[in-house]
């Protein structure tokens, strides 16, 4: 077992660090450009919550056994309150050397090698903005995902985050490290009850696929009410890697994804989709963006939802190709469904291109359910509410179809059910 | 060949206009701008006393906005303004009779093709050189049906009823920076009046010169296209190189009314010293149309958003746009659309070429507010780059409030493929005439739009800049 004081000491400074930027971060408003359409001091003041640094001296370590007689799971993380409390791992993939820990308490120490090279620094430093800053100083665990050279994990595996208490702030932080010619995939889930008094939940995702690596991230977002969800998620993608995410915000009262991939090396490739379905009062704010860095790179985003009684969703993304990243093929979609007169969403799909020989596009629509199908449905027989659902499922479950293997049968349904449920209730 | 050269071949960047004629006015401002030379253009124009209070509040607003960091690069233009002309006169009077402009003017009008123009059917024409409107004439035929086609100052005079009634309404003084400048300093432009029913056949064209060096040109244009009345308007800009940069920010306040339909043409081609910051805007009432036809070809920095408020039912807002970025320059262009009324329609267009280190912006708002039930809109961007050192931008805002209503946007960014100019040469054209046909197809949807048989001057600068020596 090892011994975590100085590695502890040092995540301490970390964090106290990461505190002094957040104190002198300002608070985004609306005049930014990127905070345009989510007027924070309205939705979520952050005096609201009580946003205090406090030192982690948590040794207590997760209790962790095998994972058995689960066959689509390669391994279980739980955390509650942002703390990780139990873990499961499949016998056969751990003799693999795959690693599955908790950042603050790791079991094996030859991960705390991995986690001081990585987390909050190259990939995501508390300099990446206000709640970057306030992630990297208020976490108290998080996970992290370990694969070593050519080790194929084939099997997801699931984290699931959930929250006990309200009128708190709860940040996690997630580190994926996959290293050459190795595939994982990790899929989260957070949830919660509906909460009266306001609370935050963070969440900050670092990612890093080295040459020919394959990361898929899936996260199911269904937190309850009274909830500010934030997000931060950095990919960096070297040479012919692959990172894929798929982001589904369902539930929150206010949610804010801030999404960054960086296509650092020729070949790497980076899928993006994003679900949402927003009801009541909810409020959405995805920002993402696509940078190129290098020549023959890809990267595609679909960004799909759909907005019922006063929610309202943003979407703001940039595609940037840098001078010198020829030949790259970059694209992006968002497309929203209005359900509801008060419903509204606003779109800004942007493009900064410096490289000539590159294939580009990006599309954007707002739309209400097409008349002509209903009709045509109704016509065969539906109800309006039938037909109505059926639209809905089929326009959003356009983005499940491009998940990229059948592992993730048991999220498209999860979602699939919580979607209908949203349908049903609206 | 190279790709390069053969747009080089092209001829995009051989600017024609920018010969220079020694200095001739009756009176300018020092340079810089404060209260005192505010208050001088007001007396020199004999103003009203309101027109005088809107200047200075105007001038108030200007110097408490701050300059816009969210668009092109602005970091240079305020040591350019302590050292412009805010107001250079360059004759006494706006003249009818195109023999009583000063030789000199004449001259330069003449090499740009002013005068001709006229002589082919154009219902009236318009110039301004440097701060005023140095001549304006209308065709008799239009004149005794009604139509106004003054100088803006004359507008003033003459019409001070209909003047204040729209003025400033459409662009109110604090709608930007530039607009309040415009609002405190504005000289020149025209001053448009349709009557009811009136159909024009032919377009009323304007054109800008700016001669002097360091020179803040600020002409101030309103039309006013009453009810059934169906009317086009073109506007030229051109200006002689100069080491130092020159300024130019008009403001046009256009009001569309029930089944009318306005057409404004610019063709922006300023010398690459020019600072372009204009601010242009319709309001289109029930059933009405508006067309912008914007072509940006010149300029160092060009920020232009032509925008229709589409406030009335069924009214139809169309912008259609053309950008190119040679060396040195930035066209951050685009266009805006406000739906704020039921059934109504837009479309926005733009094709823009980067060559060298140009760099194209398109940067556009298509706003829906709630109650526009039935609108719709769509948004097309379409960028051409010819150098590894080119840049495309695309940023636009889609705003919907209302469930009832459709927009899309969509763009794409592209290189003129050797597949393309291979499959051309098969058929036997040259590499030269090969690139010819790829650019001008790339630019046909909006070129065929242009009122090619009717603006002489227009006709030129379209061949030269599109079409060069190629094909």
């Amino acid at each position: 077992m090892a011994d975590n004081s100085t590695y502890h000491s040092w995540l301490n400074e970390k964090r106290s660090h990461a505190w002094s930027v957040y104190q002198s971060t300002p608070t985004p408003t609306t005049k930014s450009e990127e905070w345009r359409y989510t007027d924070l001091a309205k939705l979520f003041p952050l005096e609201q919550i009580i946003l205090e640094m406090g030192l982690v001296d948590s040794t207590q370590r997760p209790n962790r056994e095998d994972l058995i007689e689960e066959t689509n799971t390669a391994g279980r993380i739980q955390l509650t309150d942002g703390l990780v409390t139990n873990i499961q791992v499949d016998p056969a993939v751990d003799s693999q050397g795959v690693g599955l820990d908790s950042i603050q308490n790791t079991t094996y120490e030859k991960y705390q090698e991995i986690i001081r090279t990585n987390l909050c620094s190259h990939v995501l430093p508390p300099e990446s903005g206000k709640f970057q800053a306030l992630n990297a100083a208020l976490w108290k665990d998080g996970v992290v995902i370990y694969v070593p050279k050519n080790v194929h994990v084939k099997m997801p595996i699931r984290g699931k985050h959930t929250l006990s208490t309200g009128n708190s702030a709860v940040c996690a932080r997630t580190l994926i490290i996959a290293e050459e010619g190795s595939h994982v995939s990790y899929v989260e889930e957070f949830h919660s009850d509906d909460f009266s008094n306001k609370s935050m939940v963070s969440s900050s995702v670092e990612v890093v696929a080295h040459r020919n690596a394959s990361v898929d991230f899936v996260s199911v977002q269904n937190l309850g009410r009274g909830i500010f969800f934030q997000v931060a998620q950095k990919s960096l993608v070297h040479r012919d890697a692959c990172v894929n995410t798929l982001n589904v915000n369902l539930g929150s009262s206010l949610s804010r994804l801030d999404l960054n991939t960086r296509l650092l090396e020729p070949g790497a490739n980076s899928k993006m989709l994003g679900l949402y379905f927003g009801d009541k009062d909810q409020h959405f704010d995805h920002n993402t963006s696509q940078d190129h860095l290098a020549p023959h790179t890809r990267s595609d985003l679909l960004y799909k939802g759909a907005l019922d009684g006063n929610s309202r969703a943003a979407f703001r993304g940039i595609i940037r190709v840098h001078s010198g990243a020829q030949q790259s093929d970059a694209y992006q979609t968002n497309r929203t469904l209005l359900l509801s007169e008060q419903a509204r969403a606003d779109s800004l799909p942007n493009l900064e291109i410096e490289a000539d020989d590159v294939k580009c596009s990006h599309g954007s629509t707002v739309g209400q359910l097409d008349p002509e199908t209903i009709f045509y449905l109704l016509s065969r027989g539906f109800s309006r509410q039938q037909a109505e659902r059926l639209i809905v499922l089929g326009f959003l479950g356009d983005v499940m179809t491009k998940l990229p293997h059948g592992a993730f049968r048991r999220v498209v349904k999860n979602v699939t059910d919580a979607v209908e449920q949203k349908l049903r209730h609206g | 060949m190279p790709e390069s050269k053969l747009v080089d071949n092209l001829d995009l960047d051989n600017y024609k206009y920018g010969f220079v004629d020694s200095e001739s006015h009756v009176y300018r401002t020092k340079p810089g701008l404060d209260e005192s030379i505010v208050r001088e253009i007001s007396r020199q124009k004999e103003e009203p006393d309101w027109m005088l209070q809107f200047r200075l509040k105007a001038l108030k607003i200007y110097e408490s906005k701050p300059m816009p960091t969210w668009g092109g690069d602005l970091s240079d233009l305020e040591a350019t303004l302590d050292e412009i002309y805010f107001y250079v006169k360059p004759q006494e009077q706006t003249e009818r009779s195109w023999e009583d402009v000063p030789d000199k003017i004449k001259n330069t009008f003449e090499r740009l093709g002013i005068p001709e123009a006229e002589q082919k059917s154009l219902a009236g024409v318009g110039a301004q050189y440097e701060s005023e409107m140095v001549y304006h004439s209308l065709k008799e035929e239009w004149a005794s049906k009604g139509v106004i086609f003054d100088s803006i100052e004359d507008g003033l005079k003459n019409h001070p009823e209909l003047f204040k009634e729209h003025f400033g309404k459409v662009i109110p003084i604090a709608d930007n920076k530039f607009s309040a400048l415009n609002a405190a300093v504005w000289s020149g432009g025209s001053f448009v009046y349709i009557p009811k029913g009136v159909h024009l056949d032919t377009p009323l064209q304007a054109y800008f010169r700016v001669n002097q060096e360091k020179m803040g040109q600020f002409e101030r244009t309103l039309i006013i296209v009453e009810e059934g009345a169906h009317a086009t308007y073109v506007e030229g800009c051109t200006a002689p190189v100069y080491s130092t940069d020159s300024f130019h920010s008009g403001v046009i306040e256009i009001v569309v009314k029930k089944d009318a339909r306005f057409r404004y043409t610019t063709i922006q081609n300023w010398s690459n010293n020019m600072y372009n910051l204009v601010t242009q805007r319709a309001v289109v009432q029930e059933n009405a149309t508006m067309e912008w036809l914007d072509g940006n070809l010149g300029s160092k920095l060009t920020m232009k958003y032509p925008s229709c408020y589409l406030v009335g039912k069924g009214a139809h807002g169309s912008i259609m746009s053309i950008a190119y970025a040679g060396p040195g320059q930035h066209q951050d262009t685009g266009g805006k659309v406000v739906h704020a009324a039921e059934n109504t329609t837009s479309s926005i267009i733009s094709k823009s070429i980067s060559k060298e280190d140009g760099r194209s912006t398109y940067r556009g708002l298509c706003k829906v507010h709630e109650g526009a039930k039935g609108s719709r809109s769509n948004v097309e961007c379409d960028a051409l780059l010819i150098n590894d050192t080119s840049r495309t931008d695309t940023y636009p805002y889609i705003e919907v409030d209302e469930k009832q209503a459709n927009v899309g946007h969509e763009a794409t960014v592209s290189k003129v493929g050797d597949e393309q100019l291979f499959y051309l040469k098969n058929r036997g054209l040259s590499e030269e005439e090969a690139m010819g046909l790829v650019v001008r197809g790339f630019l046909e949807p909006i070129a065929k739009e242009l009122p090619l048989e009717y603006a002489v001057e227009l006709n030129r600068l379209i061949e030269m800049e599109m079409e060069g020596s190629v094909g």
